[in-house]
């Protein structure tokens, strides 16, 4: 597959979050997620075994009605469920450690993985932005076994180099992941600190480095492989409307 | 909420206890207690017993945190569509003071599977008239017609 013919960042972006979803786990995605809802229901389409649960109350919806709108609220991850199992309870289920992933976004985030979503700029009571707060990722993050930071931009606004304000920070028991355009990072269970652990075919360890304000240690990593004709063709399946591209 | 900056800054909201079941500690979170819940039901009967037919999100722990409840209701319906299926009230009367019939009652937004997407150009004039302070000009302009 050629970068910039048969695929672009958003399909590759894509791809990475998807080849993350493992059979047998319990998935979950926050609010206004359309990019991990749009992966989601392609892994469920490339035949990936797992549970899918959101905000909407919704099992297991049915993964083949393609979303209309680039939003996470809707009838769209409701219809076609096999239950019914609410944001109180799903926050239950990963406190009792048996959620395995959360796809939880950030404003901005550090080396250490520590999170703003309460504010950036200002202090907490006179912020320059004020964001969603951290109904979510301050209570998961904690419990979750492997949290995976989905974040559609990379720059150094972004990845800064210190968080002043965490709305949450990862636990040194769970693994912790950033995904961005053009790599993705790694905390391992055990340790403090994000690693780059792999880029995608279209950029170097160079270009994530003049885009991310922390330091990078690492200078060789491996070169993900580009999507699949399979993956490309489950995205295309789910997504008609084309809601991937709502964050790019 | 271990690792988040938010216990520190809120310790009104936010309080670490010794774990009396172990050696570590726990972040306690103080129990919110709303004055009023209003809530948006599909179906209500004059007593206030609520189903709700779609997404219920947080709806009836809210109900059941909040001092009061009112409801709004797309339909007033008998009670015995509750007594065919008691599993499907999501609400029970002794938890409600008032109900209010008023389909569309969600809008701009949402009520599965009466209107399923989210009327923009009324959210955007609502989202204008809290700025302007106008809001009763906006409700009044949304139920035209009904009173």
């Amino acid at each position: 597959m050629e970068f910039g013919k048969d695929y672009g960042k958003p399909e590759m972006f894509a791809t990475a979050v998807m080849r993350e979803i493992k059979d047998g786990e319990i998935v979950f995605h926050g609010l206004a997620s359309s990019t991990p809802m749009v992966v989601m229901k392609a892994a469920k389409a490339l035949g990936k075994d797992f549970t899918y649960v959101t905000l909407s109350d919704g099992v297991d919806h049915d993964w083949n009605r393609p979303p209309y709108v680039a939003s996470t609220l809707t009838e769209n991850t409701y219809t076609g469920s096999v239950a019914t199992f609410g944001l109180d309870e799903i926050f239950d289920l990963y406190a009792s450690g048996k959620g395995d992933i959360a796809f939880l976004s950030c404003l901005q985030i550090d080396k250490t993985g520590r999170i703003a979503m309460s504010y950036v700029g200002g202090d907490y009571d006179h912020p320059k932005l004020r964001g969603p707060g951290g109904a979510g990722s301050a209570t998961l993050t904690p419990v979750t076994k492997r949290t995976i930071i989905w974040k559609t931009a990379h720059d150094k606004r972004t990845m800064v180099e210190h968080v002043e304000f965490a709305t949450t920070s990862p636990a040194v028991d769970k693994e912790f992941t950033l995904i961005t355009p053009l790599c993705i990072f790694r905390k391992p269970v055990g340790e403090k600190l994000l690693k780059l652990e792999c880029i995608f075919p279209y950029t170097t360890v160079d270009e994530v480095k003049e885009n991310t304000a922390w330091v990078i240690d690492e200078t060789e990593v491996p070169v993900m492989a580009p999507p699949t004709e399979e993956e490309l063709a489950a995205l295309k399946k789910v997504d008609p409307n084309n809601i991937l591209a709502f964050e790019f | 909420m271990w690792g988040s900056d938010l216990v520190a800054k809120n310790p009104d909201f936010y309080h670490i206890y010794k774990n009396p079941w172990g050696d570590d500690e726990v972040v306690c979170v103080r129990a919110l207690v709303p004055d009023y819940a209003i809530l948006h039901v599909q179906e209500a009967d004059i007593y206030g017993n609520a189903r709700i037919l779609g997404p219920s999100y947080q709806d009836a722990l809210m109900a059941r945190a909040a001092k009061k409840v009112i409801l709004t209701t797309e339909r007033i319906v008998g009670t015995y569509r509750m007594q065919e299926e008691p599993k499907l009230t999501a609400i029970p009367h002794f938890l409600v003071e008032a109900v209010v019939e008023l389909p569309g009652g969600a809008k701009p937004g949402i009520c599965y599977p009466e209107y399923l997407t989210v009327d923009w150009a009324d959210h955007k004039a609502y989202q204008k008239a809290v700025k302007a302070d106008e809001v009763k000009q906006f409700a009044d302009k949304m139920l035209e017609g009904r009173a």
